[in-house]
Order: C-alpha cells, then sequence, then structure tokens
C-alpha cells in the first residue's frame, strides 16, 4: 500500500505513533494519555478510519455519572445528614423545624436526612420530639455518598471504576431524569473501541521511517519568526491537494469583457467611436435612413413608442428640409424620392432607438473625410422576448466614408471583420437588400465552432442618405451580428442569459 | 420579410428543371432570397425573400423568373400591356368607377385571365400572391386589397362605388347569411380583421356586376357566389382596390405576369374613374406606367471598383432580367424597367443589378486604403477606469435590459416616477419603462440571489434615461455608474468608505449634503455625493420598507454616480 505520510495530520501521526497494533483504543484513552481534546481524538479516529488506518472493533455502552448543580453545592457545603449531624453535635437537641429553619433546608429533605441517620442508630427522637446526636460517627453510607461527591468533582465517574458499596450508594444518589433534585446524574453513553488495520500498522511504521512525529510546526506565526523557534525545528509539510476554500473575487461580466474587446478591436483596424441617447426621432430613426414613412418596419408593431415626452420641439436642419425633399422628389440626389407628401409631424415623434444605423446616420452630419466610425449600441425592437430575441440588445455598427471607398473596398472591409473579429476560416457574399443601401451585401462566414452563418449585413448608404446629410462622398455602412459569437464564446445558447440579473450566473461564467 | 411556400412541381414547371436543394441554395441568391426548408413529403419548398422592395419576388412564378434570367440570359417580354400610347382593345370588358369611391378608397383597377384551368398548386399559388402583395406591399390591405372572381358570372361592365354600409348586402364568402357591409364588420372575422379600414368613413367600398351581383367587399371579404374561386374554373378576374395607384398597378403587373407564365391568357379591362389620375382618367389594364431608368457607366464602375464595360453592364443586366442599351456618346446605359418591378429609385438601383448580373464572385476584395486613427469615446474610457475600481474593490460586474415593469421601477421602490421615460405601445408590462436607475437592476440581482454566496457586491457601468423637459428632445440620456453591496453586516459608512476610495482614484474632490425625502433610502442615513455645486450622485442604506419589496432578507446600501457629469 502506498502511504503518504504528508497527508497525515499531527493528531494522526500522534496517535498513529501511540498505539500498537492489536489494542484498544478509544477515546478515553486518546484524550488521557495524549492528552487530546474529546473533538481531536474525534477528528484524529475520523480521519484515520476514512484513510483505512482503524477500524471499529466493537461498541460498548457505558455508565457514568455526572455531577448535579445540586451535587456541587452538596460537596461544598456537606449532604444534608452531614450537616443536620453537625448541627445536633454542636447545639444539642433541636426540633426538625428548627433544624430545617437554621439550615436553610426544605423540611422534607431534612426529615429523610434524619430519617436516614436514626435509621443507622446514629441519632433518634427524644420524647419531646427533640432530635439528638446518639453516636460520634456518622454511618458509612453517609460518608461513602460524601466521598463520591468528591470523586464527582474531578470529572464523570466511570460505573466501572466503582466498588460495590459505592454502586448501592449511587443508585440511591444518582437520576436519569429529573435529575435536578439528585447529587448526580446518570449519562448513558455508546463507547467506540477501535483498533489498527493492517494498513493502519504499516502507516504506523512509515511514520517512524519518515522520522515524523507529529511535532513538527504547522503555520508560521508571527510569535515563531519574533522568537525563532523555527530554527531548532522542523515544518511539516502540507497535503498539496487539500481541498481548497470558495474565493469570490472581484470580476468583469465576461459579456461586457467580450463587447470590450470587440471595441478594441475595432479601434486597432481604425475606427472611431460614437454614441448616443436611446430614444430617438422618428426622423434619425427612419426618414433620415431614406426609410418611407409608410414603410412596414416602421409600424406600431415594429418599434416602441414614448409616451410620455412623445415628439420633440423641432429637428435640426438643414437636415430636416433635405431629407424631407429627398423623400418626396428625391432633392438634388439624383433620385425620384419615394413620391408622397412627408409629414413634418410624424417625423418628430419619438420611439426607442431600433437600429444602430440610426447613429450611423448622425455621424454622417458631423464625419471627417476619410473617416472610419462605430459603435457597440443599445437597440429596442418589438419582439416577443425569448431565446432567440431580447427586449433591448447591442448591435454593432459603423461606416466608412472616402472618396475611393466602393464596392470592392467593402468587401475586402468585410474579409477584414470576418477574419480578425470572426475568425473565420472562409467568407462568402451575397446580395442583400437594406433599405438605406444599395448595393446591399450579406457576408456568410464559415466559423471553426458555429459553422457557416450571416456574421452581418453592409452596403454602400444610398445618396438620398448622405447627400440629404451633407455628405458627398461614398460611405460602406456595416453591421455585425456578434451576439451569436458571444454566446458561444460563454457557452451559452439564450440571449436572455446575456443580461441575466443571476448574481452566481454571472460569477461562475467565464469565456471560452 | 416575407417568407412563402411554393408547390414543388409548379416551382420546377415554371424554373424549366427540377434543381436539387443544394443547386437552389446556389442559385437563390440572384433572388436575393434564400432556402428556408423543402418538405420532401408535401412537395413544398420555403423561401424566404430579403428584397421588402421587389414584390415581384415573392412567388414561385417570380423567383422562377429571375433564376431563369440569370441562367438563360433574358426574362420574357409580355405583350398583353397598354401604355400611355398604345392601348388594348378590352372587348367590352370594364370597370366603372364611381364618384362616391373618391373620398372612400379611391381606386380600384382589374384584369381578366383565361385559358388555363386552376388546379391546386394554381390556387394555392394566386392565394399567396393575394395575401403577401396585399400584407407585406400594401400595408395589411390598407393601401392594397385584392380579389380574384370568376369571370364566368360576371356580366361587365363591373362597378367600383362607395356604398351606404347599412343597406348594401350580400352573402360573403365563408358564411351562409345575407349581412350588410357594416354587419360583415361585426361578425365576419376577416371584417373584424380588416373592417377597421374603412370603419370611420360614411360610405364603404364595394364592387358589383352589372346585374348588381356583388363581387366584394373590399379590403374585407368576397361573396360567396363570384368571389368564390374554385379548383376547375378557368376564366378569372382580378381586381386590385386601394389608395396609391401606381402601386394597384404594379401589383396588378405583378399578378398578369405570374399567371401569364403559369399558362394564362391575360385579358385587358378598361378602367374608367370620373376623376383625374395621374395616369388619365381611362387605364386598360395591365397598363406598364415604368419610366425608363439610366446610369452613367462612370458611376457604374466608381461604385463597383471594377472597369465594367457598357456592354458588360448591359449583359449583365440582361441577367437580372433588365434590358438596356449603352450609349457611347453619353457614355450612359439607359435601360428599359421590366413591368413588374417599380424599384429604380435612383441611378444606384441599377448599379446593384449590374452588380449580381456581373456575379458578386467576380470582385475581388481590396482593402481600404485611407489612413485613419482608431478612437474610443470618452465615455467609454473613462467607463473602463471607473470599472476596474470597482473590480479592485471586490465588485462583480453586472450587464442588465434597459426595458423593465412599473413594480420593478415604481412600486417596488418606493417612489413616484414621474420623470420615468414611458412606452406608448408596451407589448408587455414586463417591459413599460426605460430604466431611470440602475439601482432596481441591482436590487432585481439581489431578490433573485439569496442562495448565492454573501456577500453580495455588484456593481454596472450603463446607460439610464429619463424625462428632462430643457432638452429637445424631453429626455436624457446618461451614463452611470451604480453599486450595491448586500452583507449579514452593512450600512452607510461601508457605503461612504467605498465612494471615498472611488472618489480619491478617479481624483474628484466631493463632499456629502443631505439626500432629503429620497423614499429609497433610511432618512438620515443617505447622501448627495456634491462636486462643487453639483449633486454627481448619491448613496444610502436602502430602506427596509425597498428591501421588503423585493423580497431582500440581508442589510443593503446603493450608490449612484452620474459619470458625464464626473467626466466633464
Amino acid at each position: 500500500m502506498d502511504i503518504d505520510v504528508k497527508n497525515l495530520h499531527p493528531l494522526e501521526v500522534r496517535l498513529l505513533r501511540h498505539v500498537a497494533s492489536g489494542e484498544d483504543i478509544t477515546t478515553d484513552r486518546i484524550v488521557k494519555e495524549l492528552d487530546y481534546k474529546v473533538g481531536q481524538c474525534n477528528q484524529a479516529f475520523s480521519w484515520l478510519s476514512a484513510k483505512g488506518y482503524l477500524v471499529e472493533k466493537r461498541r460498548s455502552n457505558r455508565v457514568l455519572y455526572e455531577l448535579t448543580e445540586l451535587g456541587r453545592e452538596q460537596q461544598e457545603k456537606g449532604t444534608p445528614a452531614q450537616r443536620i449531624f453537625a448541627l445536633l453535635q454542636n447545639e444539642g437537641p433541636l426540633g426538625l423545624p428548627q433544624v430545617a429553619q437554621r439550615l436553610g433546608l426544605e423540611k422534607s429533605d431534612v426529615g429523610s436526612a434524619f430519617g436516614q441517620l436514626s435509621k443507622a442508630g446514629v441519632c433518634a427522637m427524644t420524647g419531646d420530639n427533640q432530635a439528638q446526636v446518639l453516636k460520634e460517627e456518622l454511618p458509612a453510607d453517609v460518608l461513602g455518598a460524601a466521598a463520591l461527591l468528591k470523586r464527582g468533582l474531578s470529572g464523570q465517574l466511570d460505573e466501572a471504576s466503582l466498588s460495590n458499596e459505592d454502586k448501592q450508594i449511587m443508585a440511591k444518589i444518582a437520576k436519569k431524569r429529573g435529575a435536578a433534585g439528585s447529587p448526580f446524574k446518570v449519562v448513558e453513553r455508546e463507547e467506540i473501541v477501535y483498533t489498527l488495520t493492517e494498513a493502519g500498522g504499516q502507516a504506523r511504521q512509515a511514520v517512524f521511517a519518515a522520522n515524523i512525529t507529529g511535532e513538527e510546526l504547522g503555520a508560521v506565526t508571527v510569535q515563531m519568526l519574533a522568537t525563532g523557534a523555527w530554527k531548532n525545528a522542523s515544518f511539516r509539510p502540507y497535503a498539496l491537494n487539500a481541498p481548497t476554500s470558495r474565493l469570490i473575487p472581484g470580476r468583469r461580466n465576461p459579456y461586457g469583457s467580450y463587447l470590450q474587446w470587440v471595441k478594441d478591436k475595432l479601434c486597432s483596424l481604425g475606427f472611431e467611436e460614437f454614441d448616443g441617447p436611446l430614444v430617438e426621432t422618428e426622423f434619425w430613426n427612419g426618414d433620415a435612413l431614406f426609410m418611407p414613412q409608410f414603410h412596414s418596419a416602421r409600424d406600431i408593431h415594429d418599434v416602441y413608442y414614448v409616451k410620455n415626452a412623445s415628439h420633440c420641439k423641432k429637428i435640426e436642419e438643414p437636415w430636416l428640409s433635405q431629407v424631407a425633399r429627398t423623400h418626396e422628389d428625391g432633392w438634388t440626389t439624383g433620385s425620384r424620392g419615394w413620391g408622397y407628401a412627408f409629414d413634418h409631424e410624424f417625423t418628430r415623434r419619438q420611439v426607442l432607438r431600433s437600429q444602430g444605423t440610426v447613429l450611423s446616420a448622425h455621424q454622417l452630419t458631423k464625419a471627417k473625410v476619410p473617416g472610419k466610425y462605430f459603435g457597440v449600441v443599445r437597440c429596442f425592437r418589438y419582439d416577443q422576448v425569448d431565446a432567440t430575441h431580447g427586449a433591448d440588445f447591442y448591435q454593432t455598427e459603423g461606416i466608412v466614408l472616402g472618396e475611393d471607398v466602393n464596392l470592392k473596398t467593402l468587401l475586402g472591409l468585410l474579409k477584414m471583420f470576418a477574419e480578425e473579429i470572426a475568425g473565420a476560416e472562409e467568407v462568402k457574399y451575397v446580395p442583400g437588400y437594406f433599405p438605406f443601401t444599395e448595393p446591399s451585401i450579406e457576408v456568410h462566414i464559415k466559423h471553426p465552432v458555429l459553422g457557416w452563418f450571416e456574421l452581418g449585413g453592409s452596403g454602400i448608404f444610398r445618396p438620398e442618405v448622405t447627400k440629404a446629410l451633407g455628405i458627398d462622398v461614398p460611405v460602406l455602412a456595416w453591421g455585425l451580428g456578434i451576439d451569436r459569437m458571444a454566446l458561444m464564446h460563454l457557452g451559452l445558447n439564450d440571449l436572455r442569459e446575456l443580461f441575466t440579473p443571476n448574481i452566481e450566473s454571472v460569477r461562475m461564467r467565464r469565456g471560452n | 420579410m416575407p417568407k412563402i411556400e411554393v408547390q414543388e412541381d409548379l416551382f420546377y414547371d415554371l424554373l424549366g428543371k427540377k434543381y436539387t436543394d443544394s443547386r437552389l441554395e446556389d442559385i437563390f441568391p440572384v433572388a436575393k432570397a434564400e432556402l428556408d426548408g423543402h418538405d420532401v413529403d408535401e412537395k413544398i419548398i420555403k423561401i424566404e425573400l430579403n428584397d421588402t422592395n421587389r414584390p415581384d419576388l415573392w412567388s414561385a412564378a417570380g423567383v422562377a423568373r429571375q433564376i431563369n434570367a440569370y441562367t438563360e440570359g433574358g426574362a420574357p417580354l409580355y405583350d398583353f400591356f397598354s401604355t400611355a400610347d398604345e392601348t388594348f382593345d378590352s372587348e367590352g370588358r370594364s370597370l366603372i368607377v364611381d364618384e362616391s369611391a373618391k373620398d372612400v378608397r379611391p381606386y380600384s383597377i382589374g384584369f381578366a385571365a383565361k385559358g388555363k384551368v386552376v388546379d391546386e398548386p394554381i390556387l394555392l399559388a394566386l392565394i399567396q400572391s393575394q395575401e403577401k402583395l396585399c400584407w407585406n406591399f400594401g400595408r395589411k390591405r390598407k393601401s392594397i386589397a385584392m380579389g380574384i372572381y370568376r369571370s364566368d358570372l360576371i356580366k361587365y361592365p363591373v362597378h367600383y362605388k362607395g356604398a351606404d354600409p347599412d343597406t348594401t348586402h350580400f352573402v360573403p364568402l365563408g358564411m351562409d347569411e345575407d349581412l350588410t357591409l357594416r354587419q360583415i364588420c361585426e361578425q365576419h372575422p376577416k371584417g373584424k380583421e380588416y373592417g377597421y379600414i374603412v370603419a370611420d368613413k360614411p360610405l364603404f367600398p364595394y364592387l358589383y356586376d352589372d346585374n348588381g351581383d356583388t363581387l366584394s367587399f373590399p379590403p374585407v371579404i368576397n361573396s360567396a357566389r363570384i368571389g368564390a374561386v374554385e379548383v376547375g374554373d378557368e376564366n378569372l378576374f382580378i381586381e386590385l382596390s386601394g389608395t396609391e395607384l401606381h402601386d394597384l398597378l404594379l401589383c396588378a403587373s405583378i399578378m398578369a405576369c405570374d399567371m401569364a407564365d403559369m399558362g394564362f391568357d391575360i385579358l385587358p379591362v378598361k378602367v374608367v374613374f370620373p376623376y383625374d389620375t395621374e395616369f388619365g382618367r381611362e387605364i386598360t389594364v395591365p397598363y406598364y406606367f415604368q419610366k425608363p431608368a439610366s446610369c452613367p457607366l462612370a458611376q457604374v464602375r466608381k461604385t463597383l471598383g471594377e472597369p465594367i464595360t457598357g456592354e458588360q453592364a448591359v449583359e449583365s443586366l440582361k441577367r437580372m432580367g433588365v434590358y438596356s442599351v449603352y450609349d457611347q456618346t453619353d457614355d450612359a446605359i439607359y435601360a428599359t424597367v421590366p413591368e413588374y418591378r417599380n424599384d429604380f429609385l435612383h441611378p444606384v438601383d441599377l448599379v446593384e443589378d449590374v452588380m449580381i448580373g456581373y456575379g458578386l464572385s467576380n470582385f475581388a476584395p481590396q482593402m481600404p486604403g485611407d489612413f485613419t486613427v482608431g478612437r474610443l469615446s470618452a465615455a467609454e474610457e473613462f467607463g473602463r477606469k471607473i470599472k476596474e475600481i470597482m473590480v479592485g474593490l471586490g465588485f462583480q460586474e453586472m450587464m442588465y435590459n434597459y426595458l423593465g415593469s412599473r413594480k420593478e421601477y415604481i412600486d417596488n421602490m418606493h417612489v413616484g416616477g414621474d420623470d420615468y421615460i414611458q412606452i406608448a405601445n408596451p407589448m408587455s408590462e414586463n417591459y413599460e419603462f426605460v430604466r431611470p436607475s440602475i439601482i432596481p437592476s441591482l436590487l432585481e440581482s439581489e431578490s433573485m440571489s439569496g442562495h448565492a454566496p454573501y456577500p453580495h457586491d455588484i456593481f454596472e457601468v450603463g446607460k439610464v434615461a429619463f424625462l428632462c423637459p430643457e432638452d429637445n428632445s424631453g429626455t436624457t440620456t446618461r451614463n452611470y455608474l451604480g453599486f450595491f453591496c448586500a452583507d449579514n453586516v452593512m450600512g452607510y459608512n461601508e457605503a461612504s468608505s467605498y465612494v471615498n476610495t472611488l472618489m480619491y482614484f478617479i481624483n474628484r474632490e466631493y463632499f456629502l449634503a443631505d439626500l432629503d425625502g429620497d423614499t429609497r433610502f433610511i432618512p438620515g442615513r443617505c447622501a448627495a455625493i456634491m462636486v462643487g455645486e453639483r449633486k454627481v450622485g448619491y448613496f444610502g442604506e436602502i430602506h427596509p420598507a425597498v428591501l421588503e419589496s423585493w423580497g431582500c432578507s440581508m442589510p443593503s446600501i446603493a450608490c449612484e454616480l452620474d459619470l458625464d457629469l464626473l467626466l466633464e
């Protein structure tokens, strides 16, 4: 058997060194001989048993006698019989009520103690009901009881340690239940007798062979360092694989860390971050993106309307006029427009931002050329909340402005995203459709884990969008669906989990 | 995005050959379509169409036409379209619109078809086209409604008028009873669904033939007799009513081309209006109304980044079913827009068709050449600094949804919520308010995390929004830090120590002032955090009444700081 003495606690080591094979090992013995506390003893038994070094040999019931409060008092002041005897000896005959009063005892106690004395012929009652002493010596049972009380002071008395006479006396002054009125309480206890197993014997050998005493130093203490006590001792080796305790560290949210990684990645590719308010107008949320005001995606069933700040005060010029004209007849954008009367009231109506592209539109009014911009922004969509739809969610969007950007540079940009951000093995482009881009491209990638999926949508902003917002160069617009990769990264399969309020769930979550 | 189901046999017939699923997947992108599924037992192919501005693609015939154009290099030519210059003889078939329709639902148009016996797949295809066009393109029948009728039973001319909803009556499809138009709105399932579109008008749209027999009550329901097309019918009348004439004409063209592709002969119907329309008072339908589209070749080249020739552009467009010529003098492409399309708003729309026709795989990706500087926003940089400090203090970062319920944000917090942003059309009461504070989110965490080992030290750096009358929008969105602690022993002093440490490391001098009347906290154990004259945040011991409402059992503190104010 392979025995690693390093896995033995000092309590185990000392016990193993102390007991020989075949000997009975009991709590009493170890407490007495090794000066263990009962708790330490039980720990040592439990660990050694678990290792297979100790085995239970037998169990026996022990009867112990324990002093009660009354017992301690009697030990201190004397038993009622002793005290009555002493009183009568000193003061001569007295009536029993007087005795009770003088000694502060219950009459019944005085009665029974006096009965005990008269029965032994040590005391007697005179003709006029006065108690008197007849002999100089107390009876043996009274003296025996006093002796037991004294012995009881040092701890529980084992029935096995009592003589037959003592047992008879004890039977009269000890009670199992309702012992408050008696000097002793009877305690019954099951005792387990252990013995070393064969493996235990080997472990004992190993301990001796390794020259471990159980007296080696444990934790390094301030005192130990101050006194230099460690210089003349050796350190106990610890069990290297002992169970560790649960620590709760301060920690970032893994989804947040992922989004941060994406932002850093985009920065490293030359993009500048934008952001904006959660409440948007129909103007920016749709009109500026050349979505006609009657577009089906702008229905009450697709966008959340704000109830108590229902309209903004005004839309900034010249954007309002330019966008309105573009919708109506194309303005100077080269478009024929949508051919309807632009609703100036509707355009001021406020909604919760439903797409990240809104912020790209805002950015056009203040963008530099050339310029690259991005945002990881919260959006709201009128959807049933389920595993694939959240009430609100992050969209990652951006634009690239430049005199020379075109379809081929758009494809290059998408390829870069696919490789740098998604770790794509293969990239495929297909024609897509968005109301605000023409041409529009979807990028599908082959991910090492997820397989083929749509990474994002993109395109070149329609001139109706850019020109109306004061931009005369082509603008690439793109959006990436990164939540799918975030879920995979976090080992999740439900979008709702990304925003879970469950503390333990977030604490235990880790990225792949 | 529209999803359609097409009968396998009909679809393969229209394609002219059988395609494997993987071949369909490869070719579908030219129609911006995706194979959504193939039920082999039911012989149904499911297709998702991505282009919401190409209703001509939302049918088996439309997808097949686009694919055939691409593979065969051209689309069929249709010879039944009247134009402003040439009007086909409608042979006595006419639809007469009454003046009374003008303020109700001003336009109704129609055409007829014959020569093909309607079988089950064709009937299903027609019904699906009707549904997709009216629902997705016609704004759920508001601007376009379509009816298909048994032409044999009709005595021309057909009449369209605004009728008295309480005296006009007929037996609607799907019922046995004769009901007035108003009763139909109240009792018929379709009436309940679509009746609202005309409910507030004094007159309701009504279509009937010269015998006075009802065709339909558009946009709600057909009649049970003329309007009940079945398998075996051979002669059909298609009518569309609505509010936008060019959309109606486009949908009529799409239906006519689809039906022609399925083997019908299309028969013109003369529509007569008593008022002026953008195409005159008499329109013979199907009617070609589109104007030519053009695009300078230079724009094609610039947008696509490829030196495409005029001939290549013309050839590419042909593969998209668009016939065009290249004019060398102008160095431009001039295209004839197909009858079933009306999505060429700008020259870039032609460019995209050139791109698809040329083949997307023929464009080599190229990296953008301009140098630009990448940069995080100031708020993001500051937020990261805050997060780093909070994590160092032992806090777990949380991320929450921004929408919540009245119970979470108002009732449980024991506040009035007067300046909270409320959603006018919540889908559920669980998401009725935009969060005005991070604290309810943090308390929700605590309320559901009693099992998680304590202490609970959590925070979020995120956005909140609330009403702000001074702002143009009447609202403001702020970047906030919120943090929260719960443990056996937790109180004001701990909170104040955290605030002090945080403010030290972001290097802001602050002092604490009384925070009166904030019912979320225990009075006298909460404070406003002041920087100069400005309140930048607050913290305190959460009031036991608030903890009780949330079902929380541990002493708790919370703090909130306006990071935008601290950053200024």
